[in-house]
């Protein structure tokens, strides 16, 4: 299996993914990776039913997704993987995953959280994890669109 | 670049393309024009030919506007008609904007009018009836 992108967004597959961000990389299958959303009928059914027009979309948890990341069934997808939080790239990183940049587009304000820009909050837990993919040498990238300019994420923390 | 006009009732215009925007970032060679209460087709068309002359419209100008036989509408086939290079869509919806402004830096008008129109069409969906018939794969 191909990572065609990863990104954190967590409203997983919306408007931005739909008509920009799957065509953009060209993936074949949209993988959403969240233990939480794994385990919930009707959220699951609820983002499988919008992927757009000729691709797939799949709901997984972490371990499910590891384990379909290293089945040679999948070999010939090109996954667009959404994840909501840099902790659970974290989690897939040291299961496995090989990825050379995470991109980080939408995390949405909750209590205790504080403003990198007008579509990304973050708290310790998550930039702890950010600073754990950046000493991998991972790049991460603020990019709401495909057509921003990338921001490092680094120098925003 | 096909230069685009958003021609609409009230301030639909503008937050339509806000909404847009939103979506796929932001857009050049496009305005947005409203319509306001008491206004005349005449004051529309002044308006229109005053926007027309902030873009650069050597390679075509689409109006996208809200209501057909709408003053929006009537207004702009007032501009459009006299020029070979322009023509109207009606029924703005989001699906239509994003596609007409995503398609419009590789295609010509006819196509960009085209695809503008399928994907304003298929963005209307039933809920229920798309739900049932969702099937997940297992991996």
């Amino acid at each position: 299996m191909e990572i065609a992108l990863c990104r954190i967004d967590d409203r997983l597959i919306h408007g931005q993914i739909v008509t920009m961000w799957s065509k953009e990389c060209s993936c074949n299958r949209i993988l959403v990776v969240n233990d939480e959303v794994y385990n919930d009928t009707i959220r699951k059914t609820l983002l499988i039913q919008i992927a757009p027009p000729g691709i797939k979309a799949h709901v997984l948890s972490i371990e499910k997704a590891l384990e379909a990341y290293n089945n040679p069934n999948y070999n010939d997808f090109k996954a667009l993987l959404l994840v909501t939080n840099p902790s659970d790239v974290l989690k897939l990183i040291e299961g496995g995953l090989n990825i050379k940049t995470v991109n980080i587009g939408g995390m949405s304000f909750k209590e205790g959280k504080k403003q990198i820009t007008p579509a990304v909050y973050v708290d310790e837990k998550d930039i702890e994890a950010l600073k754990k993919l950046h000493e991998r040498g991972i790049e991460l990238e603020l990019r709401r669109v495909s057509t921003d300019i990338k921001v490092d994420m680094m120098t925003k923390i | 670049m096909i230069a685009i006009v958003v021609g609409t009732h009230g301030n639909l215009s503008k937050e339509l393309l806000k909404a847009s925007e939103m979506i796929i970032g932001q857009q050049h060679n496009v305005e947005a024009v409203t319509f306001q209460l008491g206004e005349s087709i005449e004051d529309l068309t002044l308006r229109y030919e005053e926007t027309l002359s902030n873009l650069d419209t050597s390679e075509g100008v689409l109006f996208i506007v809200d209501l057909f036989g709408g003053s929006p509408y009537n207004a702009a086939s007032l501009v459009a008609i006299k020029q070979e290079k322009m023509d109207i869509i009606t029924g703005v919806n989001l699906p239509m904007l994003i596609k007409a402004f995503v398609s419009r830096k590789t295609s010509s008008l006819e196509e960009v009018i085209k695809a503008s129109e399928i994907s304003g069409r298929e963005g209307i969906k039933q809920f229920k009836e798309n739900f049932s018939l969702v099937e997940e794969e297992e991996l």
